[in-house]
């Protein structure tokens, strides 16, 4: 690569103590001291050009590792020349810079000649455009307009970087902005090849990883880039994981990073707590979440998943204490406005969620978890308008959102279109093609439009892919009963009751008891009076079922009665059930 | 860091969870264009009197100027200064004026304006479009805040002054010196510029700016006329889907631009995109339908059904029919709960169209829904199936009188209710059951007069409603009577017009492909080149698989597969017997016949014959049953009895001569001629020669007919029998002239293997 070894060299003069940012691309996780040093002085590097945001991140990284003795703690950053020369007016403009005045601090930089002064320059020009357009887009005309405002400066910025980065002159904290506002001008090729340039001039710069990140659309196209080999990639390709749903390796991966030396890390446990949020594994993502409370009580992020969690499982109390507690934070971020919202759906004061959820787009309206929480508040509100607009916003922020399609799915379903709503449900299917709630919704629809064979498929898939709420099987028995083919209705029945039985967990809507009434009513009609009493016997176990239970087990003693005088024996066609190893 | 920012953003269009498209009732704002059209109305308004050609001109201008798209100044002063140059430079005078001057010029400019509520006489009154437009632009200018007028100055300067700094520009004197104290930096100006463009990897999209509302509307409008009417004078569908993204991408809740990509992508069979368009529409439909409305009758509830039931519509045309029976379903359910009889007699129609469709009988549904829709006063409905159960009476063998006058009826219906569409449906029909009567004089008429019919519609666009399938059908009708006539010509002149208006990857273009290859086929046939007419039943058979293996059993016939045929052909008659297709039961019926021919069965023939003869005449099938009596005739001359045979031709022979094909008169007065000829032969001297001189004159006739369509092997035929003939007569010269072209002819077609067509 032409340009990373161009800009290498310009590193090294201009931060002399980079040497050992270079030195990191040999990845181990052996030295920790070493990650350690690299950390605190990224950390400073960043603190001097304005971007808070990997600051604060490799801040909570450094924070975790032990702290370093005196004599080990790298040295501040050496003067050249022309870093003198500017100081005075950096130091200035670093001030303006603070106080959110970037024309101000724009002005007074125009003159430096400093690598550090020019890359803050180019950013107060940038932030500068940036917040004229959320001004703008506020005093818009109409709605059309509100597309139409740009960025002005994107272009100026544009022309300039890229003169100077096809000179070779930009370092990683230029190249990382030159990227930046190629992705706002929408050149996302050029994008990822100039983040993909700035991560190899500057490894340690997380923003670049993460602008990287939000690029980076499916695994050959990660698997297609040229990363720099060091330790930050680990954490880069977990984070990537985790983006692509691919929640196992992802896991894997955090895992190995907590056992290499980073196990106090919280952005560490957070990621995993969102993973297992991800697959749905609610008993590890909150122990997660309440041990990362544990250690950083006033954090706000990720939050509104913890919620999430804890909504699933209904644990009112909690919820509420949460909602609380972030409100005495800060009550102005997206993440409690997503909690509190989720508190008053769980205490069922749906049209109060669906104005936090609102608070909360308002607050950023790219948000996309609100969006379908609202359409779910709509739903419960019976507002299907509504909540068809708000999926469909959520789609139109993100088109891969599946809960959305789902949603919209839903609505149709409740507004008893049974057909339309497999358009939605597909597209949902399509985008988690493992997701069992999908296939149960696309069979449930099937089922209602007589469709029996592509329903049977629907069921049978749903099991096969583990059926989280466990009714796929269930449904198929039910269905297969009402066709009357009784061999494969039972034989689903079994798996069915040998699952509940194997999973342990009591299930609120768990038919058993139907379950058995079919398959001893069907062993008892097949001749197999053994199975159909043990059975029978079951069935007494559950209420109601209980006398129909007995009904049968009094049939049996007659036709066995019977069957003793004239001694035939039956044909054996269906396996017996086995329960001996399990009790219900 | 990107997330922080964006967070600043916010919608204010939101209300309680809904955004609605345009809170403020905003549908127009003021940009520089629209500044230089104020600009040109106040000159037209207040300047001194301009010639009346001029004015009229100016004022035809103004409605396209108003509505269309935002022009370049360039552009627009190009525009305005073909019609007036005199105002187009009072125009840029005045944008001159206030571009190079200060923001007060432009306030000025606002202030002094005629104001529409004053002036009562001129024609910027408050009602008037111009009045509208005006007061429009005057309340979107007054709600400005003052970072706004301030913007909207500076985009007016930028835009006045682009114009100049155009390369090879004649004009930059007026503004060249200002021009370059605007910009910052002072030498590497234009590089930079230049630069910049180059940088710009799609400048034309970035420099396309959003519609206003009224501006989109009226462009969606335009371009759905014209998809429906006249195809091909709307944008090409990639454009056009280009225009409806960069739509959608400014105001994604614009849900018309969702229906119009729907359209836009049936029209390039794309079911992907018009699905997610249709019900992207519908889902934003639901939305505006649902303000202050109930779940009934008027609110979001019916587009509900109507977005099931289009649903339903758009899975037919894909021919996706059961999926397009369940959507149906569930449309007719949903309107049926809410008693919504509107959308279920569309539905209903919708149902036995589907039948239809799928090859079913479906005529009692049809009558039931004519009777509904009749009852709810839905005239588009009844006569659509009135339509619908004429055409299916007319396969069943319905009398013409009941047919007409259902049709009539129907007619009466339309003009009442100016129905248009209908009228245009109905000529058609009519066209084809007087050609399947084989009344072709009747059928060119009425095609005729459909083509030259004033639509009642409105003409909007200038464009004329001519791509529905009335047209096509109508068209293809006129082609194949005039290949019957042998007018090869017109028949490419009307299959060249029938391609441009019904491009190939239209709705109805199959209607002429194939009508296009049955015209070739027959040709190639009767030119005994059956190498050629073979690739076309493959073709032939892509579009109508009946038809297919009907030319598919002719082509074998002629290339002596005789067996092969003959199993084709039972088959097709058995399919053909459960479809009720009677006019292909007949054809296939007379090709068996000419099977049985070549293995000399003539008496075989002779039942089969009879049983397409009472059916041609049971289903008053003119053209069929004439032709039916030619193979009857033709049997029975070969069976030894002539004057039966010549009996049975002259019942023929007066409707083939009115109304049949070029062909089929030539094959007449042959058989005729042959005829005589073998009931000369029985007769005294005298008789003899009065017979065969009238031999010789039907041969003459034949012989025309036949070169008129260039039929190479019957006229071989009929010169042989020419020559024997004035051979018998003693006419040396005209024998010897016969005899000469047989030879060229007999030399020209030595093609071994192939059948000589019989008759």
């Amino acid at each position: 690569d032409k340009c990373a070894v161009s800009i290498r060299p310009v590193i090294i003069c201009f931060i002399p103590h980079t040497g050992n940012l270079i030195s990191c691309l040999d990845s181990t996780f052996g030295d920790l001291v070493q990650i350690k040093k690299q950390l605190i002085s990224v950390i400073s590097l960043c603190k001097e050009r304005g971007l808070v945001h990997s600051v604060k991140w490799a801040s909570e990284l450094a924070f975790a590792l032990d702290p370093l003795p005196k004599n080990e703690l790298p040295p501040s950053a050496t003067f050249t020349e022309e870093d003198a020369q500017d100081m005075d007016a950096l130091g200035l403009a670093k001030s303006y810079f603070d106080l959110k005045e970037y024309d101000r601090a724009a002005y007074f930089l125009r003159g430096c000649r400093s690598q550090k002064a020019y890359f803050l320059y180019m950013y107060s020009r940038y932030l500068s455009g940036e917040k004229k357009k959320d001004d703008e887009t506020v005093d818009s005309l109409g709605p059309l307009e509100k597309g139409q405002v740009r960025n002005e400066a994107l272009r100026e910025l544009r022309v300039e970087l890229s003169k100077k980065h096809s000179a070779g002159e930009l370092d990683g904290f230029t190249l990382y902005l030159y990227g930046v506002v190629l992705r706002k001008l929408d050149l996302l090729k050029e994008a990822v090849d100039v983040f993909v340039e700035a991560t190899h001039a500057l490894p340690l710069h997380w923003g670049a990883w993460l602008e990287l990140c939000n690029l980076i659309t499916n695994i050959d196209m990660l698997k297609s880039l040229s990363l720099p080999d060091c330790w930050i990639r680990d954490f880069f390709i977990a984070h990537m994981y985790t983006e692509l749903q691919m929640i196992k390796e992802a896991l894997q991966k955090y895992q190995s990073l907590i056992e290499s030396g980073f196990s106090k890390s919280t952005y560490i446990v957070s990621q995993i707590a969102v993973a297992y949020h991800n697959i749905r594994d609610i008993d590890q993502a909150l122990a997660l979440f309440n041990e990362l409370r544990e250690q950083d009580p006033f954090r706000i992020e990720n939050m509104d998943t913890f919620s999430n969690l804890l909504y699933v499982r209904s644990m009112k109390p909690e919820l509420s204490y949460l909602a609380h507690n972030l409100v005495g934070i800060d009550k102005y971020r997206v993440e409690t406005c997503c909690v509190i919202g989720n508190y008053y759906s769980l205490r069922s004061q749906h049209e109060k969620a669906a104005l936090y959820f609102q608070r909360a787009l308002k607050l950023n309206p790219r948000c996309l978890g609100a969006w379908t929480l609202m359409g779910h508040e709509y739903m419960e509100m019976k507002n299907t308008s509504a909540a068809i607009q708000a999926y469909r916003h959520a789609i139109e922020v993100n088109k891969r959102d599946y809960r959305a399609w789902y949603g919209l799915g839903q609505t149709y379903e409740i507004l008893k279109m049974p057909f339309y709503c497999l358009y939605y449900y597909r597209k949902a299917h399509q985008l988690r093609p493992n997701d069992s709630r999908m296939l149960v919704a696309l069979g449930e629809s099937y089922e209602k439009l007589s469709q029996h064979v592509e329903a049977k498929k629907c069921y049978w898939r749903a099991y096969t892919v583990g059926d989280v709420e466990r009714m796929a099987l269930l449904k198929l028995a039910k269905l297969h009963e009402q066709l009357n083919e009784s061999d494969d209705a039972a034989q689903c029945y079994i798996i069915y009751i040998q699952d509940i039985f194997s999973c342990g967990e009591q299930l609120e809507h768990a038919e058993v008891s139907t379950a058995l009434r079919y398959l001893g009513q069907y062993y008892f009609k097949n001749k197999l009076y053994e199975e159909a009493s043990l059975c029978a016997q079951r069935c007494c176990d559950y209420n109601d079922a209980r006398e129909e239970g007995k009904a049968l087990l009094r049939q049996i003693s007659q036709v066995r009665d019977h069957m003793e005088a004239s001694n035939t024996t039956p044909v054996r066609r269906v396996s017996p059930l086995d329960l001996s190893s399990f009790s219900p | 860091m990107a997330s922080v920012h964006e967070s600043l953003y916010f919608n204010p269009m939101m209300t309680n969870g809904v955004v609605h498209a345009n809170v403020f009732g905003i549908k127009d704002w003021v940009t520089p264009y629209k500044i230089s059209v104020l600009a040109l109305l106040y000159e037209m308004t207040t300047s001194k009197p301009i010639a009346l050609q001029e004015r009229r001109r100016l004022n035809k201008l103004i409605l396209p100027l108003q509505q269309g798209p935002d022009l370049t100044l360039d552009q627009f002063l190009k525009t305005v200064e073909e019609c007036c140059p005199q105002t187009a430079y009072a125009v840029k005078l005045r944008l001159h004026e206030m571009a190079d001057g200060e923001l007060k010029d432009m306030e000025y400019f606002f202030a002094t304006l005629p104001t529409p509520f004053s002036a009562i006489d001129s024609e910027a009154y408050k009602t008037s479009v111009v009045g509208l437009f005006m007061r429009h632009m005057l309340l979107a200018y007054n709600k400005l805040s003052f970072s706004q007028v301030y913007k909207l100055y500076k985009a007016l300067q930028q835009y006045y002054h682009s114009h100049y700094s155009q390369p090879g520009d004649v004009q930059v004197g007026l503004a060249a010196d200002d021009s370059d104290m605007d910009l910052t930096s002072t030498e590497d100006n234009v590089g930079e510029r230049m630069e910049k463009e180059e940088l710009d990897t799609r400048p034309e999209v970035v420099d396309r700016g959003p519609l206003s509302q009224k501006q989109a509307e009226y462009f969606l409008a335009r371009q759905a006329y014209l998809l429906k009417n006249d195809e091909n004078k709307a944008l090409k569908p990639s454009a056009l889907q280009d225009e409806l993204n960069n739509m959608l991408k400014f105001n994604p809740d614009f849900a018309e631009a969702h229906y119009l990509s729907y359209l836009n992508s049936m029209r390039v069979q794309d079911i992907f995109i018009s699905t997610h368009s249709l019900l992207h529409y519908f889902d934003r439909l639901i939305l505006s339908g649902s303000e202050g409305k109930s779940n009934g009758d008027e609110g979001y509830g019916r587009s509900l059904r109507y977005a099931a039931l289009n649903l339903a519509a758009l899975h037919c045309r894909f021919g996706h029919y059961q999926q397009a029976d369940l959507a149906l379903q569930e449309a007719i359910r949903i309107a049926q709960e809410s008693n919504d009889h509107v959308c279920l007699q569309h539905c209903l129609s919708w149902l036995y169209t589907l039948e239809q469709m799928k090859g079913s009988d479906s005529s009692v549904l049809t009558e039931d829904s004519v009777k509904m829709a009749a009852h709810f006063c839905l005239p588009y409905l009844v006569s659509l199936g009135i339509q619908s159960l004429v055409q299916q009476g007319a396969v069943q063998g319905k009398t013409a009188h009941e047919l007409m006058d259902a049709l009539k009826d129907t007619d009466i219906l339309h003009w009442k209710h100016s129905l248009s569409e209908l009228i245009d449906i109905s000529l058609a029909q009519t066209t084809s059951i007087w050609r399947m009567y084989g009344k072709s004089t009747m059928a060119q008429q009425q095609a005729q007069l459909l083509l030259n019919m004033n639509s009642l519609e409105q003409v909007n666009f200038g464009v004329q409603q001519n791509n529905t399938e009335a047209f096509a059908v109508a068209l293809c009708h006129l082609a194949e009577l005039h290949a019957e006539q042998g007018l090869y010509g017109a028949v490419s002149e009307v299959l060249k017009h029938l391609k441009e208006q019904f491009p190939p990857h239209t709705q109805h273009a199959k209607l002429w492909m194939l009508c296009d290859l049955k015209i070739q086929f027959d040709r190639a046939m009767n030119d005994g080149k059956y190498h050629l007419a073979e690739p076309h039943v493959t073709a032939i058979a892509a579009l109508n698989k009946t038809e297919g293996l009907y030319r598919k059993a002719q082509v074998l016939k002629a290339l002596n597969r005789t067996t092969e045929a003959y199993s084709i052909l039972q088959r097709l008659q058995l399919y053909c017997e459960k479809t009720k297709y009677t006019e292909m039961i007949i054809r296939v019926m007379l090709v068996t016949a000419e099977l049985h021919w070549e293995s000399s069965g003539f008496a075989t023939a002779l039942p089969l014959l009879l049983q397409a003869l009472a059916l041609a005449r049971q289903h008053h099938l003119q053209a069929l049953a004439s032709e039916t009596i030619l193979h009857l005739a033709f049997t029975q001359l070969m069976l030894g009895v002539p004057e039966q045979a010549l009996g049975v031709l002259h019942e023929a022979m007066e409707p083939i001569l009115a109304h049949g094909a070029v062909m089929d008169k030539g094959r007449a007065l042959l058989l005729a001629a042959r005829c005589q000829m073998a009931m000369a032969g029985t007769r005294s001297n005298g008789q003899r020669h009065a017979a065969l001189g009238l031999a010789v004159q039907s041969l003459g006739e034949a012989a025309a007919y036949f070169s008129m369509l260039d039929c190479k092997e019957r006229l071989r035929d009929v010169h042989y029998l020419q020559a024997r003939l004035h051979h018998t007569l003693g006419q040396t010269p005209q024998r010897n002239k016969c005899a000469m072209l047989f030879r060229l002819l007999d030399q020209e077609l030595q093609a071994p293997g192939a059948a000589v067509p019989l008759l």
